[in-house]
């Protein structure tokens, strides 16, 4: 009877561990319109309504925690956040005048910003689930593919870039958040300033590192981090150029390149209602991301880090 | 050892799974403690291991994994494997050790966080996680081992009430018992 209940036990274990091991296998190796992804995707159709009455009923617990870790928070951000004003204020008196110039230098040239986000059609989401897990940072939004929300769509909310969408169901998306560890962002620091691959750093959730960029670039602490417009590779989502990231916060160079560690102007982890910026068929957004994922290796210009670039934005 | 599974059982965890998902992606994640996020999964597959034994910790743990996977669009299969071998190892810990201090929720909570943590790094790297890993990851590891230890008495209360009434006898549990009230030492026989 012992023998038969350890060989019971020992037999669950085993298929248990098997199956796991099935689905990782499976998962991990088809492409995302396969078929194990397309139950994911089922299952958030079926679920994200049960989600969102979760998410409604439970906000005022939310925010009651929140607003006591807020208050905690407080007086060191008000303290850190008049600095930064005073620092602001003269910048701002700097580039005035400079903006001013560069105003009339652009109806000169004749040049505009065609993939600003106003090519866009920013379509605003509520935030209704959040991975706990270090090695997962997504979240889940209420808006889908009914809403125009589609695969690669970037994310963004009133502080700067969040992430972008990377599964789409008809009444919800999966959006990955710019610390997942499978996100990465072509940005620059400053306006034309260098251009890096932006990827998280596990372990440091509140830290992300702006890579391979030359080792003379210009990097001063406290620099803005922004969307470059261009892609990387042939998944990367086509960010619009010019979406802050983050600041700069200090800079690493032990190697022929230099980084940077940037840390993300939104608070990722407190998201409560976001944008996802969609592009209608037909519109300049849509076909610049379509040609840039139809890119073939190895053509497109090349940056000097190596960088193949799908150019979007307009401009220099 | 193990002791037969009522339905009732079966359907008070996956209640308690779902309940569990939900709370956890809606409320918990979105407020960090120290940092780091309260993760209930571990904490969940290790307290129904050690009150329902290595089995059923084992099908909790897989079941529950699947939920995360799914909900959470993790890579499928991650979350099942790394749950069901900590509910399997909770539940031995039971039918083995049946440990019954104090401070047995906090410390199998922390142990079974730490497991979890550590086989979700390594399940990432062999999977080749492309991103740079830094001495942050362990400080991490160790913050919510810490945090998820502070909850973990609250969560064992909350998990065995939930189950209480459907829960297997243990039979070491009642030779145990019947042992001390006829042996002649319970108060009540001298009474």
């Amino acid at each position: 009877m012992h023998d038969k209940t350890v060989r019971r036990r020992r037999a669950v274990l085993a298929l248990l561990v098997v199956l796991s091991l099935i689905l990782l296998t499976a998962y991990f190796g088809e492409a995302p319109s396969g078929r194990l992804h397309s139950v994911q995707r089922s299952f958030l159709t079926v679920i994200s309504p049960l989600q969102d009455g979760a998410n409604k009923a439970l906000k005022p617990v939310r925010d009651l925690v929140g607003w006591i870790g807020d208050t905690l928070h407080a007086k060191g951000e008000r303290d850190q956040l008049r600095k930064q004003n005073e620092v602001l204020r003269r910048e701002v008196i700097a580039e005035r005048g400079e903006k001013q110039a560069y105003a009339e230098l652009q109806s000169l040239v004749g040049l505009d910003h065609r993939l600003g986000i106003g090519n866009y059609r920013p379509v605003t989401a509520t935030v209704i689930g959040k991975s706990p897990n270090l090695w997962y940072s997504t979240v889940t939004i209420d808006r889908g593919e009914a809403d125009g929300v589609r695969v690669n769509d970037p994310v963004i909310n009133a502080e700067g870039l969040v992430g972008k969408v990377t599964l789409a169901a008809s009444d919800g998306a999966y959006v990955s958040l710019i610390t997942d560890s499978s996100v990465g962002v072509s940005a620059r620091i400053g306006p034309g300033g260098a251009v890096g691959i932006l990827q998280p750093k596990v372990g440091d959730p509140s830290d992300l590192l702006l890579q391979f960029l030359p080792s003379n670039a210009s990097a001063p602490r406290g620099a803005m981090v922004l969307t470059s417009g261009t892609v990387s590779g042939r998944d990367d989502s086509l960010y619009p150029r010019g979406v802050p990231i983050g600041e700069v916060t200090s800079v690493n160079s032990e190697s022929a390149y230099r980084s940077v560690n940037v840390h993300p102007l939104a608070n990722l982890h407190n998201l409560d209602t976001v944008q996802v910026l969609t592009a209608t068929p037909g519109s300049l957004p849509s076909n610049l991301a379509r040609l840039a994922r139809n890119l073939p290796p190895g053509a497109g210009a090349t940056s000097p880090n190596g960088e193949t670039l799908a150019r979007v934005g307009g401009g220099g | 050892m193990t002791a037969p599974v009522s339905t009732g059982l079966l359907a008070r965890i996956a209640a308690l799974v779902v309940v569990a998902v939900l709370i956890q992606i809606s409320v918990v994640s979105e407020v960090p403690v120290f940092g780091v996020n309260v993760d209930l999964s571990p904490l969940l597959v290790v307290f129904i291991g050690l009150l329902c034994g290595a089995t059923m910790g084992a099908v909790a743990g897989f079941a529950l994994g699947l939920l995360v996977d799914l909900t959470l669009l993790q890579t499928l299969g991650v979350s099942s494997l790394i749950f069901t071998v900590v509910g399997y190892l909770a539940g031995r810990l039971r039918e083995v050790r049946d440990p019954q201090a104090a401070l047995t929720p906090l410390l199998v909570g922390a142990a079974g966080t730490a497991v979890a943590s550590v086989g979700y790094s390594l399940v990432e790297f062999l999977l080749g996680v492309d991103a740079p890993v830094s001495l942050q990851l362990l400080r991490q590891v160790l913050l919510g081992v810490v945090v998820n230890a502070i909850v973990a008495p609250a969560v064992w209360v909350l998990v065995r009430r939930a189950l209480e009434g459907s829960l297997p006898e243990d039979p070491r549990r009642r030779r145990r018992h019947r042992t001390y009230t006829t042996g002649g030492l319970s108060p009540l026989s001298r009474a």
